[in-house]
C-alpha cells in the first residue's frame, strides 16, 4: 500500500465576517461598532487520496471546495485539524511543496495579458528554475498536444476564453506538477474546448501519474475524468466513494426536453413537468422509464424536436443534499 | 542567484513588450519636459524675487529638482506598477497564483511589473542633476558623490518600503486608491528641500512619508550639507522599514482568503 498523497484530518476553516444591516444608519453604526458573524466554511472533512488518483470535489456554490482547495494549497491556514499534501504541511509554504503542485482556477487568469502566452511561458521558467531543455521539452510537447502553436505568439488579451484557457493549463504545468488543484478549468467553455481540456488533463495524468483534485459544475468533466468524488455540502463531507455509485443512488431521473410543432400540449399525464413555456416542456422521468416515455411522446405528440439528457450536477448534487441519512 | 535572473526574466520580458509600443516613448518623453519646464519655470519665478530660498542656491534647488524627477521616475517606472498590480490581485483573487509560487511571495510581487518608458524621467532627472553640478560653486568630490548615491539607494529603499506597506493595508482594507492619491500629493511636497517647510511638515515628510529622505537628504550630500550622522539615520531607518513591511508583509498574507470564487 502506497502512503497517500494528501490526507487530510478533520480540517476546518472559519472566517468572521462583518454583518451589518441595510441602510445609512447601519452603516454609519458599523464603522464604529462592527459585529461578526462565524461562517463556517469547512467543518471537519477528512480524506485520503492515493497517488495517480484523480478525484472530483462536488458541491453546490459556498460548499467549501474551493475553501478546501485553498487550504491545501497552503493559501488559507485552517482553523483547526491538519492537512498533508506530499509530505508537506501545505500552510507552511515550503518552495519544495509549492514547487511540485499548481493551482488552477477557471474563472481566474495567471497570465500577462499583454504578452503573448510564450513570454508568460518564460517567465514560469524562471520562478520554477526549470532546465532550459526540460522546459523546451514540455512545452513543446503540451503546445502539440493541445493545438495552440499560432496562439502562443498573440497577446493573451486577443485570445477567446477556449484558447486561454488551453495557455492557462499550459503554463500551469510547466513544471510537471506531482499534485494538481483545477477549481472550476473548463468553467463557461464550449462542449468542444471541455473536451479538449479533460483530454488534456487526462493525458497529463496518464503520462506523469500525477494526483488530481478538481471540482466542476459539468457532469462530463466528472464523468470522463474521476473514478471517485468527495461530496461536500455547507462544509461538511456528505459523500466519499465511486462515481458510480452516487449517480446510482441519486441519479435516478433523467430529462425530457420537447419542443411541439403546434406549441400546445399537455404533459402531465407523462411524468413531472418541471418548466414549460410556448411549447417547450421540460419533463422528469425515472430512469427505467425513460424509453418508454420518449417512445410515447413521440407517437402521440406533434414533436418538433426532442432530447433526453442527464439531470446536471446540481440537480444530483441537490438531491444528494435532501436526503440527509448519507454514509459518508 | 535565482532571484536575480528572476529579475532579468521579468525585466528583459516587460522591456522587450515595451518597445512594440513607440508612441508611448513620445508620450512619455513629452511629459517628462513639460513637468521639467513647469518646474523650471517655478523656479525661475522664485528666483526672480530672492537668491536663495532657505539657505538653497539656485543651482541647488535645480539639483532637489533633478533629484525629484530621478526618484520619481524609478517610483513611476518599477516600485508603483508593481504596488497597483498586487492591490488589484488582492482586489479580484489572483494574488492565489504568486502566492503559491515557490519563490518568496513579497520578492516575487515586487519585480513583476517594470514601465520602461517611464525612465525617460530618470533620464532627464539626470541631466538636469548634471547640470546643475556644473553650475555649482563647489565641486562635487569622491565622498560626496558616494554619500549621494548610498543616500539615494536608501531613500529608493524607504519609498519602496512605504508603498509596499501601504499597498499591504490592502490585505485588509481592500480599497485604499485614496492612499495612493495621498502619496502622490505628498510626494509632489519633495520637489523642494523639506528644510524650507515648516517643522511639523518637515518630521512628516521624513518620518511617515520618507520624501525627505528619498530626495532632500541625496541633494544635502551633493551639496555638501550632509553629515554622516544623517546618513547613519537613513540607513537605521531604511532597515527599520524594511524589517517593518517585512512583518506587515507576512501578516497580510495570513490574513488573506483571496476573493472567494
Amino acid at each position: 500500500m502506497q502512503s497517500p498523497v494528501i490526507e487530510v484530518n478533520n480540517l476546518s476553516k472559519h472566517y468572521r465576517v462583518p454583518v451589518r444591516e441595510a441602510g445609512l444608519k447601519a452603516a454609519t453604526k458599523s464603522l464604529f461598532k462592527r459585529k461578526y458573524n462565524t461562517v463556517k466554511a469547512v467543518e471537519s472533512i477528512s480524506f485520503k487520496i492515493d497517488p495517480g488518483e484523480v478525484v472530483g470535489f462536488l458541491g453546490p456554490n459556498g460548499a467549501g471546495k474551493t475553501t478546501t482547495l485553498k487550504m491545501l494549497s497552503g493559501l488559507l491556514f485552517p482553523t483547526t485539524g491538519t492537512s498533508m499534501v506530499l509530505g508537506y504541511q501545505p500552510s507552511r509554504r515550503q518552495a519544495e511543496f509549492l514547487g511540485q503542485i499548481t493551482l488552477v482556477m477557471g474563472n481566474r487568469s495567471q497570465m500577462s495579458w499583454d504578452l503573448p502566452a510564450l513570454d508568460s511561458f518564460e517567465l514560469q521558467r524562471a520562478i520554477y528554475g526549470i532546465p532550459r531543455p526540460e522546459f523546451e521539452k514540455t512545452r513543446d510537447e503540451y503546445i502539440e498536444l493541445l493545438e495552440v502553436k499560432e496562439l502562443v505568439r498573440k497577446p493573451v488579451r486577443n485570445l477567446s476564453l477556449g484558447e486561454r484557457m488551453k495557455v492557462e493549463i499550459i503554463v500551469a504545468l510547466l513544471h510537471r506538477p506531482k499534485v494538481l488543484f483545477l477549481d472550476e478549468p473548463t468553467i463557461g467553455l464550449d462542449v468542444t474546448m471541455q473536451r479538449r481540456i479533460r483530454l488534456f488533463v487526462e493525458e497529463y495524468n496518464h503520462r506523469t501519474g500525477a494526483t488530481v483534485l478538481l471540482t466542476s459544475h459539468y457532469m462530463a468533466d466528472v464523468e470522463a475524468l474521476c473514478k471517485r468524488v468527495i461530496v461536500i455540502h455547507n462544509g461538511k463531507l456528505l459523500f466519499d466513494g465511486d462515481l458510480a455509485a452516487l449517480l446510482e443512488r441519486f441519479s435516478a431521473f433523467k430529462t425530457i426536453c420537447v419542443t411541439l410543432a403546434n406549441g400546445n400540449g399537455s404533459f402531465s399525464h407523462y411524468g413531472e413537468v418541471l418548466n414549460q413555456d410556448a411549447g417547450h416542456f421540460t419533463l422528469r422521468i425515472p430512469r427505467e422509464k425513460t424509453p418508454d416515455i420518449t417512445a410515447r411522446i413521440l407517437a402521440e405528440q406533434k414533436v418538433e424536436d426532442l432530447t433526453v439528457e442527464d439531470p446536471p450536477i446540481e440537480d444530483i448534487i441537490e438531491k444528494v443534499f435532501s436526503q440527509k441519512s448519507v454514509e459518508a | 542567484m535565482k532571484i536575480i535572473k528572476l529579475v532579468w526574466s521579468y525585466l528583459r520580458i516587460g522591456i522587450a513588450n515595451e518597445l512594440q509600443y513607440r508612441v508611448n516613448f513620445f508620450i512619455q518623453l513629452l511629459q517628462s519636459f513639460i513637468a521639467l519646464a513647469t518646474g523650471l519655470i517655478v523656479l525661475w519665478l522664485v528666483f526672480s524675487q530672492t537668491t536663495e530660498l532657505g539657505g538653497w542656491s539656485q543651482p541647488e534647488l535645480l539639483a532637489v529638482m533633478g533629484i525629484y524627477m530621478l526618484v520619481g521616475g524609478v517610483i513611476q517606472s518599477a516600485i508603483q506598477p508593481n504596488m497597483q498590480r498586487l492591490m488589484n490581485e488582492i482586489q479580484d483573487g489572483t494574488l492565489d497564483f504568486a502566492l503559491t509560487k515557490p519563490v518568496d511571495g513579497q520578492i516575487l510581487i515586487s519585480i513583476r511589473e517594470f514601465r520602461f518608458w517611464q525612465l525617460t524621467d530618470v533620464l532627464v532627472g539626470l541631466v538636469v542633476i548634471v547640470i546643475a553640478i556644473v553650475q555649482l560653486k563647489e565641486q562635487v568630490g569622491i565622498l560626496q558623490a558616494l554619500a549621494f548615491i548610498a543616500a539615494l539607494i536608501l531613500g529608493g529603499i524607504m519609498i519602496y518600503c512605504f508603498w509596499l506597506i501601504l499597498t499591504t493595508t490592502a490585505f485588509w482594507i481592500i480599497r485604499i486608491w485614496e492612499l495612493v492619491n495621498l502619496f502622490q500629493g505628498l510626494y509632489a511636497a519633495g520637489r523642494w528641500p523639506v528644510t524650507i517647510y515648516p517643522q511639523w511638515l518637515r518630521i512628516g515628510l521624513t518620518f511617515l512619508v520618507p520624501v525627505a529622505f528619498a530626495i532632500t537628504v541625496p541633494a544635502q550630500a551633493l551639496t555638501n550639507r550632509l553629515t554622516p550622522l544623517t546618513l547613519v539615520e537613513a540607513l537605521g531607518l531604511a532597515v527599520l522599514l524594511m524589517g517593518l513591511a517585512r512583518v506587515i508583509w507576512r501578516m497580510g498574507v495570513r490574513s488573506y482568503s483571496g476573493a472567494s470564487a
